[in-house]
């Protein structure tokens, strides 16, 4: 079954067709280019995919192409605003919060939505919030530490 | 991934269309452990209906006479951070907090969540303790089952073909009462349980009453041993306390799984939930009367 959707990405209206049984994570990559949420264990443990939608943080992986119908999703190639990076981009380089790189879109995007809601957050809400991303390089700390200095650094 | 027909439902009605067109149709809420299957290959079904777009499988309305009454398509994350479930269930939520990731917490919902039935689903531990109860909902009509009696083993469920879950409801909690959910888990986002189990009890006068035991990951189901429970009735004496694990030990049924025996599944439940009701005694006994 075919679906004409629209949805606003990253600020921009997008109008497109998809299949039923396709992924938001498939229609973001294959279809529009965007490889910033990566495809890592497809099966919602790993988070690498992470993505806000309507503002709460999912795995795209997880979820039906045509269920973003009407939907305002954000991803990684959205959290730069023009040439500025964000904050937290910002402090993921200054602190050496991506190793491989590989989880960090993913690890941005669940920051992002821990940031939305809690300004200042402490230690164990940031070890909270990240508990759905996967780091295959152990490089947790440095994230831990990136976050922290974003949010502190935010206001 | 195989290919079906996605279909947003707006109305029950809609759901008795689909379903009277006969098998290959599912359900989705968050699509979880159905999209998984499907990807496996283990369900190939041709339509799959959306049931988080029907409003009133949304609902959130607490009393403080009637209690609390969550619509089957709220998601889990609502338990994890509304205020009326942190106050007023706050076993629930406590619970919540620590379940999954907040990416599977923001898609997954209350239904999809009680009718996968799986033996280690860590929502049903709270939810046996507040004597939750299932209303669900078929062209046939309607019916209210308990939770206790709505887990068949084995991932089953008393719900029929055409039967969905529209609700579940949760009595007003008593005054003093406290709960505490505790877990053993190889993964710290709770995945691979070893074992897990909620105890729960309020206080009368000086007595310590109505005593809730639930496991988790120690049976073909998530359960009340409700033997256990009746040893703890009045104020537990260490014996008392002695006889209740026993009897939980004797109504269990654990099986070895690649990263825990069923023995060792044992050993750590009963150390769980020793832990758990000397701090539900203590934090009673320490509430003035
Ligand atoms: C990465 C990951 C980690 C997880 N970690 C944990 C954990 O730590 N602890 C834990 O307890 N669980 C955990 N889970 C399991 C998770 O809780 C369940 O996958 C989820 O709650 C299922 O809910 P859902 O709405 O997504 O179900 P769905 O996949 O949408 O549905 C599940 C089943 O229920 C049926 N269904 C859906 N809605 C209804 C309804 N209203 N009435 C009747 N039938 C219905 C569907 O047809 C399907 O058969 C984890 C899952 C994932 C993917």
């Amino acid at each position: 079954m075919k679906h004409a959707i629209s949805f606003i990405l990253n600020q921009e209206e997008i109008q497109l067709t998809v299949d039923s049984h396709r992924t938001l994570l498939d229609v973001l990559r294959d279809d529009l280019g965007l490889t910033g949420a990566k495809q890592g264990c497809d099966t919602g443990e790993c988070g690498a995919c992470s993505v806000l939608l309507n503002g709460v943080v999912v795995n795209a992986c997880m979820v039906l192409a045509p269920e973003a119908d009407g939907a305002e999703i954000l991803t990684v190639e959205g959290l730069a605003d023009e040439e500025e990076l964000h904050p937290l981009q910002r402090s993921f380089i200054d602190h050496h919060g991506v190793q491989c790189g590989y989880c960090a879109p993913g690890m941005l995007i669940a920051a992002k939505a821990l940031l939305n809601r809690t300004s200042r957050p402490h230690e164990e809400e940031i070890r909270e919030a990240l508990v759905g991303n996967l780091c295959r390089c152990g490089a947790y700390p440095d994230i831990i530490k990136s976050i922290q200095v974003a949010s502190r650094a935010r206001r | 991934m195989h290919t079906f027909d996605y279909i947003r439902l707006h109305s029950l009605e809609e759901v008795a269309q689909h379903l009277a067109q006969g098998p290959g149709v599912r359900l989705m809420g968050g699509g979880n452990v159905l999209l998984l299957a499907i990807r496996r290959g283990e369900e190939a079904p041709q339509k799959v209906l959306d049931v988080k777009t029907i409003p009133e499988l949304r609902d959130v309305r607490y009393h403080h006479n009637q209690g609390l009454k969550l619509g089957a398509a709220v998601p889990l994350q609502h338990l994890a951070t509304g205020l009326e479930v942190r106050r007023h269930y706050p076993l629930l939520y406590q619970t919540a907090q620590k379940l999954a990731s907040p990416q599977v917490r923001n898609r997954a919902t209350i239904g999809g969540t009680l009718a996968w039935a799986s033996p280690v689903s860590e929502l049903a531990a709270p939810m046996l303790c507040y004597d939750t109860v299932c209303y669900l909902w078929s062209p046939r009509g309607r019916r209210d089952v308990p939770l206790h009696a709505f887990y068949l083993g084995d991932f089953r469920t008393v719900l029929m073909e055409d039967e969905l879950i529209t609700h579940v409801h949760l009595p007003p909690p008593p005054q003093r009462s406290h709960g505490v959910y505790l877990r053993q888990t190889v993964r710290h986002d709770g995945r691979r349980m070893i074992a897990a189990t909620a105890v729960w009890a309020m206080r009368k006068q000086q007595n310590l009453t109505r005593w809730r035991i639930a496991v988790l990951g120690v049976d073909d189901r998530p359960k009340r041993i409700p033997e256990a429970e009746a040893a703890l009735e009045g104020n537990p004496h260490p014996e008392d306390i002695q006889r209740a694990l026993e009897i939980v030990q004797a109504h269990i049924h654990p099986q070895d799984v690649i990263y825990a025996r069923a023995d060792y599944r044992r050993v750590v439940l009963n150390a769980l939930l020793q832990q758990g009701i000397h701090q539900v005694i203590h934090q009673l006994q320490s509430m003035r009367s």
